[in-house]
């Protein structure tokens, strides 16, 4: 999945009839702050392309979503669906302690 | 399959059914000297892996699907292997 920040929602009148009680968010791709803590929108928004992501978790704006794209998105639906992307989970919190440097110590429990 | 280092995890408590019982890790893909490469994703887990350790994820769904026994999981990463720590001695090990 990755990170996505939900900054709007779409709506659709006429919609392909296996859209059925879906919702489709406007999501900007999203990086996690270093540490632990729980997941914030980020303002300014974050750079990069906006995607509509299909999300029937009742994700709102303002929400920390992970999403997932292409062929696993459409394999949600019992019947074939034209979607890019599939909300998987909506997020409490996020630890994020990247390694800068390329020396590879040996794997700590994950606190 | 992507080469990456785990570098933290998040927790979900609304999401898909499948992902019930799956640690949602934190990977950052990297090349082979371990430079990152791409921006961090979010992998399922049922392996452990630990902080900084470096993993094989799949993306192919059908496998994952199999695995997770959910025939309709959205999920597209999944660790299916951690990779041994290299220490400095293997570094420069010339193939035969």
């Amino acid at each position: 999945m990755r990170f996505g920040q939900v900054i709007g929602r779409v709506t659709l009148s006429p919609y392909d009839p296996s859209y059925r009680g879906g919702r489709f968010l406007v999501v900007l791709p999203w990086l996690p702050p270093e540490g632990e803590n729980p997941v914030a929108a980020s303002s300014p928004l974050p750079a990069g392309n906006s995607m509509v992501v299909y999300d029937d978790l009742g994700a709102g704006v303002g929400d920390i979503i992970g999403y997932s794209e292409s062929g696993e998105a459409a394999a949600a639906f019992a019947d074939p669906t034209p979607v890019d992307a599939y909300n998987c989970a909506i997020l409490d919190t996020c630890l994020y302690r990247p390694l800068r440097s390329n020396c590879v110590p040996a794997g700590q429990a994950i606190t | 399959m992507l080469h990456c280092r785990v570098e933290g995890s998040a927790v979900s408590t609304i999401r898909h059914p499948s992902l019930n019982g799956w640690r949602l890790v934190l990977c950052q893909p990297i090349d082979a000297e371990g430079a990152d490469e791409g921006d961090p994703l979010l992998a399922v887990d049922n392996l452990g892996a630990g902080l900084h350790e470096r993993v094989i994820v799949t993306t192919d769904g059908k496998s994952i699907r199999q695995r997770m026994g959910h025939d309709r999981s959205p999920v597209r990463f999944m660790i299916i292997g951690i990779l041994d720590p290299v220490d400095s001695s293997q570094k420069n090990l010339q193939p035969a």
